[in-house]
């Protein structure tokens, strides 16, 4: 039993006979147990999941009906709320919050028999790039323990990656799905927005932010899509999607499809010469697969990152507003104390990153600022929008590496905070603008991955799918050393 | 560049106890500064773009009991009232 | 000159559920905190998810005002820190990126004189905080989050109000209008809720806030007036503030809480997506809106030659007006609309008695045609009324048990005038001499038979017997 199947060929496995729901998950159970005191992806780890194992192959021994996913285990960010579990967005503040109920996403993952292995590690509310703002500890890069794994979802990344799980949920606001997957070389989506319900997705910037499938391979980013996507009556701005299976015609190939090289992203100083070596094989890759690729410019990109910033500061300092530690929380009786006075001594449990936000979070939409930072932030926004959706009357998908530079150490980037925020330059657009994107394991150079971001128009993930796919197919990438 | 007695308000005004957190000052200013860099994107005449929705797609108003009891999930005074801190 | 503006709460208490949850709109049947769910109470993860019939209902109070409707609403975040408030922001309205709000710029008239309605906007209710109750109430505060998230329509005027009668006016016409439209019941506890600015000539603008109903609003605009006329004559500076209304000291005490005022860092809610309000959507509330008072009042009038001054009562009055529609024909109108606003009036003058009355229109058709049929008089019909409102029961039924059938039989009335004049010899002669005297004899015709006599065969019978 190989546990570092695709979900796809686990199904066939399952099908087949080849082992038992229960066999498998004991064995990841078991891999968990071994790597991830290493890696450290998870935050906590179902009990209940060898039962649920056992519960679903008695379904399968009586033929009765099964979800498509055969109680494959899967794990979700920590920033999902799972009924009846503690969820904690790596934050002390809600170190015993339990969740009165399950996500959209999270449900139909369960509706259709996936099994949840657990809770992965991540940034605090999910604000950060590289998982060293968790309060509960770093998570550690499979391909080199001394590196980051990339985040905020990087316990999702690296659940994938070390072949602890499947497949996982990451949450992107701006990269954090796709950053951990480049860093971790595993394929990470995230969707237009509306696709996915965000119900019992603890928000952090809730305009631009998507949940998304993290996986092995591009299909199976497209068989986990197919099930979470879709209009929720829970979810005021989630839209009915027109595609219903994604998998469908996945491999018609992208001969004579239009690309187009977005410089600011793949041409500026920023980009490593790895990064930019393997980039530029990307596009020669492209173009044999006979696509016609073609440098272009957005020429809103270079004040993306500010935008974002000043966007998604503002969301967060009024979306963790309610944690005050008054109707949940952790355990600090505010009995005696003054109002005001006791919520600024339950929020000293945030840690350093969610502090410093909440301060911008203050100040960027403060009246007398409004109009020197948040106004202009969304007017940029609003103006990338149109500049995309003018590129894909041209364009087909829009391409560049998914993140400037390779994996980094613990610590090396973290002093400055503006190189910090840099890191983000290519993820962000998308979030911004609205529009899918994936990041496809491209390369390994010195033993760490680089990938490769498609982005296309919204709602044409089937089209995403098809160019990843044909990329994808031309890798042939190394195991993870783990 | 923003003074640290704005941003020492500003951190009261979120409730974040700036005393503990003079560290983060300079992080915070540096950021700030970053943010600049929108005063050059030219954004002017910019319409801006938002997600639409129509009427007919909104909730229908029904009355449908939540199925479980949220005051179990909340810190409470017997069980019945969420408990506060005082208001002064 | 003195200038008042208002901000008035008005829950939506017609809707079935909050503005954004399915719990109830009407939270006060319940125990404390059972009427919340994850999006009420801000638990993480949940969206709020916008009641259409809430959009609706607001449109129609917007359309009633006069306001001018935007394309497209949208809504916005007000962040502040409360323990009433579930999020620690309230989702709320504002005209930030264009007219946004569900109505702006209305107008409406008051004794010929017109108020303008600056703006509309549909917000959601905070929890309540809870004094009582605790014996460690001086450590803790308990809260309540029941009433969070209850629909309110704000309608903010400009500042033309000149005194506290205008503003007294002005509530009353618009808790009719808002009680007529069907959107709300301004008579339960806390439906409607009020704060105003004041300024005098030459001054600055003083906030109040706290006012807890409509006749205390009156009260503190007089005083917060009377304040500032007393600082401004003793030339003492009047300061920009924001004041509480003090209910137990009937006065407005400078708030202390300063420090954040005007900082609520408002900026766009993006869980909820800007709604189209399409034209075709406002013509099709435009017709099924409820007629208004003053038109209501102006068919009255014409149509059945009803007095203004009764026309005005029964169109202002939603109870009264769907008693008067229900009621009334072609030929009856006139009487109904004399027997409700001189009879029944007095009744039902409380919420509490209208929520308990047993009365139906087809009681007040019956008694009309009863007395003109002269089945009944007049004066018993108050009684009837009375009945009917306690027992439900219908006039024969009422008739049948308590012996009111007028008594208009020649014969019967005869034989007690009779009796009557036997025993007021004096008075009988002195009508002879007097016959405007005779009104004493009705009288005692009148008390003998409980009111169940026929006046005006009583009459003919004394005069007969008089030989006047």
């Amino acid at each position: 039993m190989d546990l570092r199947l695709s979900a796809l060929n686990y199904v066939t496995s399952i099908k087949n006979g080849d082992f038992t729901v229960e066999e498998f998950i004991e064995k990841t159970l078991e891999r968990i147990k071994d790597v991830d005191e290493k890696v450290h992806a998870f935050l906590q780890v179902s009990d209940t999941a060898l039962e649920n194992a056992n519960k679903i192959d008695r379904r399968i021994k009586s033929n009765d009906k099964i979800g498509k996913f055969y109680g494959m285990p899967i794990s979700v960010k920590d920033n999902m709320c799972v009924e009846g579990t503690i969820t904690t967005c790596a934050s002390k503040v809600l170190e015993n919050f339990i969740a009165p109920y399950t996500g959209t996403a999270v449900s139909r993952l369960e509706f259709d028999d996936a099994i949840i292995i657990g809770k992965t590690n991540l940034d605090e509310f999910a604000m950060g790039l590289s998982t060293e703002f968790s309060a509960y500890g770093p998570s550690r890069n499979p391909w080199n323990t001394d590196f980051v794994p990339g985040g905020s979802s990087g316990g999702s990344a690296v659940s994938v990656s070390a072949n602890e799980c499947i497949a996982s949920l990451g949450s992107d606001t701006g990269g954090s799905i796709r950053n951990p997957a480049s860093f971790c070389s595993v394929v990470g989506l995230k969707p237009t927005y509306g696709l996915v319900s965000r119900y019992g997705l603890i928000s952090y910037a809730n305009s631009i932010e998507q949940i998304g499938p993290m996986t092995r391979t591009v299909e199976d980013s497209a068989f986990l899509l197919n099930s979470i996507s879709g209009v929720d009556s829970n979810d005021n701005t989630t839209v009915e999607k027109s595609h219903h299976d994604y998998l469908q015609n996945i491999d018609a190939g992208i001969s004579g499809k239009t690309i187009g090289i977005v410089s600011e992203m793949t041409n500026s100083d920023g980009v490593s010469t790895e990064v930019m070596n393997a980039t530029n094989n990307s596009i020669k890759t492209f173009e044999k697969l006979g696509a016609n690729c073609e440098e272009m410019s957005l020429g809103s990109v270079p004040y993306a990152v500010a935008a974002y910033y000043t966007i998604t500061s503002t969301e967060a300092g009024s979306n963790l507003a309610r944690y005050d530690n008054i109707r949940y929380g952790y355990d600090f009786d505010s009995e005696g104390f003054e109002f005001n006075s006791y919520i600024s001594k339950a929020r000293k449990k945030l840690g350093p990153e969610v502090t410093r936000r909440m301060i911008l979070g203050g100040f960027v939409p403060s009246a007398g600022y409004a109009g020197k930072y948040f106004l202009k932030a969304l007017k940029v926004k609003s103006k990338l929008t149109a500049e995309i959706n003018n590129a894909f009357k041209k364009f087909d998908f829009l391409i560049s590496p998914t993140v400037p530079i390779q994996p980094f150490k613990f610590g090396e980037k973290i002093e400055d905070p503006v190189s910090f925020m840099l890191i983000d330059f290519n993820t962000v657009t998308a979030n911004l603008t609205g529009k899918p994107a994936i990041s496809v394991p491209y390369e390994n150079s010195n033993g760490l991955p680089i990938g490769i971001q498609i982005m296309a128009n919204s709602f044409e993930e089937n089209k995403l799918f098809q160019a990843a796919y044909a990329l994808e197919k031309t890798v042939d990438l190394p195991e993870v050393p783990l | 560049m923003v003074n640290e007695d704005e941003i020492a308000n500003v951190a009261k005004l979120m409730r974040i106890d700036i005393e503990d957190h003079s560290v983060h000052i300079k992080r915070v200013q540096k950021m700030l500064e970053y943010f600049d860099i929108l005063d050059k994107a030219d954004i002017e005449s910019v319409e801006l773009l938002v997600q639409e929705t129509d009427l007919e797609k909104l909730r229908t108003d029904d009355h449908i009991p939540y199925k479980k009891n949220i005051i179990d999930f909340l810190k409470t005074y017997k069980e019945k009232y969420v408990k506060a801190p005082k208001m002064n | 000159m003195v200038k008042i503006g208002l901000e008035i709460h008005c829950q939506l208490t017609k809707l079935k559920s909050k503005l954004f949850c399915s719990c109830k709109a009407d939270y006060r049947e319940f125990e404390p905190n059972m009427n919340i769910c994850p999006i009420c109470s801000g638990i993480p993860g949940s969206l709020p998810l916008l009641n259409q019939n809430a959009v609706e209902k607001a449109t129609t109070i917007a359309m009633a005002l006069n306001c001018e409707i935007p394309e497209k609403i949208a809504f916005f975040r007000k962040n502040y820190f409360y323990p009433d408030l579930p999020k620690n922001f309230q989702i709320t309205q504002l005209n930030a990126y264009g007219d946004t709000s569900i109505g702006s710029r209305g107008k409406i008239s008051i004794n010929n004189k017109e108020i303008r309605i600056r703006r509309i906007q549909l917000e959601e209710d905070p929890g309540r905080l809870i004094y009582e109750g605790a014996t460690e109430r001086t450590k803790i505060t308990l809260v309540d989050y029941n009433r969070a998230g209850t629909p309110l329509v704000e309608i903010v005027t400009e500042p033309d109000f000149e005194n506290p009668g205008e503003v007294r006016i002005f509530l009353n016409v618009l808790s009719d209008l808002l009680e007529n439209l069907g959107v709300s019941d301004p008579g339960l506890e806390g439906a409607m809720r009020a704060d105003a600015n004041v300024s005098i000539e030459g001054g600055v603008k003083v906030e109040i806030k706290n006012i807890g109903s409509f006749h205390d609003l009156e009260k503190a605009v007089h005083f917060e007036i009377t304040r500032q006329q007393s600082l401004h004559e003793r030339k003492i500076e009047i300061i920009q503030e924001t004041r509480h209304w003090d209910d137990r000291r009937k006065i407005t005490v400078s708030s202390r809480s300063k420090e954040e005022e005007g900082e609520y860092r408002y900026f766009l809610e993006s869980d909820i997506p800007w709604v189209n309000i399409r034209s075709d959507t406002k013509d099709q509330l435009k017709t099924t809106m409820p007629e208004n008072i003053s038109s209501k009042k102006e068919r009255y009038i014409s149509k059945y030659n009803i007095a203004p001054q009764v026309a005005d009562i029964l169109a202002s009055d939603k109870y009264y007006s769907e008693l008067f529609e229900k009621s009334h024909s072609e030929n009856d109108a006139k009487d109904i609309a004399n027997l409700i606003t001189t009879d029944l009036m007095g009744l039902v003058d409380t919420r509490e008695k209208r929520d308990s009355s047993k009365l139906l229109a087809t009681h007040l058709s019956e008694l009309v045609d009863a007395i003109a049929k002269k089945r009944i008089t007049r004066t018993s019909a108050k009684d009837i009324l009375q009945d009917m409102i306690k027992t439900g029961n219908s006039l024969s039924v009422i008739l049948e048990k308590s012996d009111l059938n007028q008594i208009s039989n020649h014969d019967e009335l005869s034989k007690i005038i009779s009796d009557v004049l036997l025993n007021e010899e004096n008075a009988a002669n002195e009508a002879r001499l007097k016959p405007e005297t005779i009104n004493f004899l009705v009288g005692k015709v009148m008390q003998k038979t409980k009111g169940k006599a026929d006046p005006i065969i009583t009459l003919e019978i004394l005069k007969e017997k008089l030989g006047i």
